[in-house]
């Protein structure tokens, strides 16, 4: 290497260094001035991406036709019985009515979003949603679904903010369980194995009488993120360990497949 | 110049491209990611001053792309995915005269070596910021996968840039066996 080369590697380092000695609020800004930048080109691809996963919804092979002719016949049977009871229009009528009137039913203020894409790291568990701060999306703000809770803003930019969702080692949501005095802290894990991973709740007593199916919701405790209220899961497994008990929890949420979401943007 | 600039929109379009690659199933849940494979190509064809500004430039587009910034801890801060890559880009600079002699199997390599070193790097410091370290199957596909990813798309990518023009200068290079890193 010559003098020249020399000089343009430290440079590069020395500006490395630079970037690495900026504040977690310069960062976000940067951040949320990338997000802007891109926001046309992430846009453009999840309406590729949209276009490809409704491509590959419409071919199967023979073997997944065989599947799906089984699971018809089956569901077809339900739907007769189904309808024979009540009529199954009906009770899909109430439930489409049920999922559009969430908003209004809700305490709080939401703002519809969808999902424009997720998971792009291997390490954190995030996704992206085409609201930002031109609708009044702020940082630190909590997100959900009529199934529970999916999650908080971090990055917020104008259109585009990164979501950390649930099913994160780092989204630490105070929760208790329903039915009891039991209070712990719920956070995801650090690398999940599929898009809807088990959650732990800790801290929890190692002599509570906690059983699988109990429902465990957000504590509200002041000054969080989150109100207090919100689905968080199922109780699958309780264990006691040394100095506290530990539960499995089933998130409340599907999030494979999640597509539409709220942003709580306060108390009506 | 026409594969250069090629090269730095390929970068950019990899990190868009990546958030829609949905992650795989049976390497553990693993994401594939693609802009290793891009920047060892560059690294190996580019001159030493054009590989720093590749590193910076992919280094600080992928940082934008992926910072983890929670309330105000981040866990690895904005700059250090250049400092990583100008890192890498300088140990396979001493390989470019082999690499333009057409040794396309030097840049496959160098991809899942340098995947695999990414992935461990940025692994190891988020445990370090979380306090423990967790080691599993999962864990080892996460770091795996994407490598062995690398390794298999990177004949691609060199087939891809080989057929763009190089350039008068990087054929000067390539017959004096690497002469712009002089």
């Amino acid at each position: 290497m010559n003098k020249l080369h020399v000089s343009l590697f430290a440079g590069a380092v020395l500006l490395a260094v630079i970037l690495l000695s900026f504040s977690s609020e310069r960062m976000r800004s940067w951040q949320s001035g990338y997000l802007r930048v891109s926001n046309p080109a992430l846009q453009a691809g999840s309406a590729i991406s949209g276009q490809v996963e409704k491509l590959q919804k419409g071919l199967k092979t023979l073997d997944e036709l065989e599947v799906e002719n089984a699971a018809l016949l089956a569901q077809n049977n339900e739907l007769r019985a189904a309808s024979q009871l009540l009529g199954d229009l009906e009770n899909e009528n109430k439930r489409l009515r049920a999922a559009l009137d969430y908003r209004e039913r809700s305490a709080f203020k939401l703002l519809p979003a969808e999902i424009v894409s997720r998971d792009a790291s291997s390490w954190w568990n995030t996704a992206k949603i085409n609201r930002g701060f031109g609708q009044d999306v702020d940082t630190a703000q909590p997100v959900l679904t009529a199934d529970g809770l999916v999650g908080r803003t971090t990055t917020v930019s104008k259109d585009v903010s990164i979501m950390l969702l649930l099913t994160d080692e780092n989204c630490q949501v105070a929760a208790r369980v329903e039915g009891t005095n039991e209070q712990g802290i719920l956070s995801g894990q650090r690398v999940a194995g599929n898009a809807t991973p088990e959650l732990v709740l800790n801290f929890l007593n190692r002599d509570a009488n906690l059983q699988p199916g109990m429902k465990v919701f957000t504590a509200g405790v002041s000054g969080a993120v989150f109100p207090a209220g919100i689905p968080l899961g199922v109780i699958k497994e309780f264990r006691a360990r040394e100095l506290d008990g530990q539960a499995v929890v089933e998130p409340a949420v599907d999030f494979s497949k999640l597509d539409d979401v709220f942003v709580v943007q306060g108390s009506k | 110049m026409i594969r250069a600039i090629l090269l730095f929109a390929a970068v950019y379009a990899a990190l868009i491209a990546q958030e829609f690659v949905p992650p795989v199933p049976f390497l553990g849940g693993a994401h594939l990611i693609l802009v290793p494979a891009l920047f060892c190509y560059g690294a190996l064809w580019l001159s030493f001053p054009a590989m720093l500004g590749l590193a910076v430039f992919t280094g600080l587009l992928s940082d934008l792309a992926f910072l983890h910034v929670i309330g105000d801890r981040v866990e690895i801060g904005l700059g250090w995915s250049i400092l990583f890559y100008v890192l890498a880009g300088t140990a396979l600079q001493p390989l470019r005269p082999v690499f333009l002699e057409g040794r396309w199997e030097i840049h496959c390599l160098a991809s899942g070596a340098v995947t695999l070193m990414l992935l461990l790097s940025q692994y190891t410091m988020v445990c370090l910021r979380r306090g423990s370290f967790l080691f599993d199957g999962t864990i080892f596909w996460h770091l795996v996968g994407p490598a062995v990813f690398a390794l298999l798309v990177a004949p691609l990518v060199y087939f891809f840039f080989s057929l763009l023009p190089a350039g008068e200068p990087a054929r000067r290079a390539s017959r004096r066996g690497g002469g712009l890193t002089r």
